[in-house]
């Protein structure tokens, strides 16, 4: 299945209208967008009611930080993915309070059928990030989409995994700076 | 910067991205990134590489009253305004549809939420007295911070009004930009929630379009007022 991606071109537009005050860009950015948003804030906030309030945070924020968007510097939906997954990161901690090692074992199974290659097509860097990810050991990239997908704290993923903290650390780093040659190469 | 600090530096903007980085130092490579540009640009580089993660997951369609609340804390009371001049005659009863099927949402959500978080009124910023131009009322208890425009807002070309909380004894904290006109909402995060809590003393400055660039005020500071104790 191809995940219909919007245009980044587009999504640069209605963010430089944001930021001059067009609020009929917004509301067309939020249509594009918001649904992507929603997926990523209940896969790291688990509770749709939390989710919800967090995405009306993300977007009050885009309205407020739309000008402080530059296009050179990064595109647009790595720009909205990202203040949607920090906002969650910040508010997990009262969300989420010390996920209990139970229901970390019961996401177990889920995530071991996961593949973060079933997402199907990708292209340009996702279809790249995705070879990349290929090339990292199953165990170490398990740690780094537990991390990115769900918002695991390393403890978290340690006792996801089973394995000490210190190794789930290193694992992580060094997945990270892995996947930086590979992009890089 | 040396090579071991361009690699210490990458490596703490990839765990930030990533979300790995928590706590405490979180908090402090948020700040290093306000003032450092290397910092910003390590964290854009990394949120390129890793965003495309987010893309096997399939959409989630929001409910309806999100964008009603997102709306409705933006622009204020009226969630159909922005919609309002793009629709023509022979649509007006699609409109008189959408605004019943807003207001139902409305009470709707009066109802689900029960109460929202009371609002308490913080400051009156005006440069005297007789001319108030920004109120700020923070919700109870204090998430948020709402600044709306109740007067004219002097004319300053190509600059910003950012408001400062002035904590006794500590360095200006920004509460982000006072809007030019109507009402915004802004949450506050966890250093500007303490900054405020410990204020007496909020502060308005002249900077630079979209904010001062270096984390403190460089521009001058046009309004100085006292806030009540936290209650």
């Amino acid at each position: 299945m191809s995940r219909s991606e919007p245009d980044g071109a587009e999504l640069e537009a209605l963010l430089s209208r944001c930021a001059a005050g067009d609020r009929a860009a917004l509301e067309t950015l939020y249509a594009r967008v918001a649904p992507i948003l929603l997926a990523v804030l209940m896969r790291i906030l688990r509770r749709r009611d939390v989710a919800e309030d967090a995405l009306q945070d993300v977007f009050v924020s885009v309205w407020q930080r739309a000008h402080q968007f530059d296009p050179i510097r990064g595109r647009a939906l790595a720009w909205l993915v990202s203040m949607a997954r920090y906002r969650a990161i910040d508010l997990q901690r009262a969300a989420r309070p010390a996920l209990p090692l139970s229901e970390v074992s019961a996401l177990e199974p889920q995530l071991q059928s996961e593949s973060p290659l079933e997402g199907g097509e990708m292209l340009g860097t996702g279809a790249l990030l995705m070879r990349c990810l290929e090339q990292i050991a199953a165990p170490q990239r398990r740690c780094l989409m537990l991390a990115y997908e769900e918002g695991l704290t390393h403890s978290e993923i340690a006792r996801a995994v089973n394995e000490p903290l210190g190794t789930v650390k290193s694992w992580v780093r060094r997945s990270l700076m892995a996947l930086r040659r590979c992009l890089e190469s | 910067m040396n090579y071991e600090q361009a690699e210490l530096l990458d490596r703490l903007a990839a765990e930030y991205t990533l979300g790995t980085l928590r706590g405490s130092a979180r908090r402090r490579f948020e700040r290093l990134c306000v003032d450092s540009a290397a910092a910003r640009s390590a964290v854009y580089r990394w949120e390129d590489r890793l965003s495309a993660l987010s893309r096997t997951l399939p959409p989630v369609a929001p409910s309806p009253q999100v964008w009603t609340a997102v709306s409705r804390r933006l622009f204020g009371a009226h969630p159909a305004a922005g919609a309002a001049p793009r629709v023509g005659r022979r649509r007006t009863w699609q409109l008189a549809a959408a605004a019943a099927l807003v207001a139902v949402l409305v009470v709707g959500l009066i109802v689900r939420q029960a109460a929202p978080p009371p609002l308490q009124t913080l400051a009156v910023l005006g440069t005297d007295t007789a001319h108030p131009v920004w109120r700020l009322e923070r919700r109870l208890p204090l998430t948020a911070l709402t600044m709306e425009v109740i007067g004219t807002v002097p004319e300053a070309a190509g600059k910003s009004y950012e408001l400062w909380a002035l904590p006794h004894g500590g360095a200006p904290v920004s509460l982000g930009l006072l809007p030019a006109a109507g009402r915004a909402e802004r949450t506050l995060s966890e250093p500007q929630r303490l900054a405020l809590l410990s204020a007496e003393k909020v502060a308005v400055s002249v900077e630079p379009l979209g904010g001062s660039p270096t984390g403190s005020p460089t521009g001058p500071i046009v309004i100085v007022t006292s806030v009540p104790a936290p209650g």
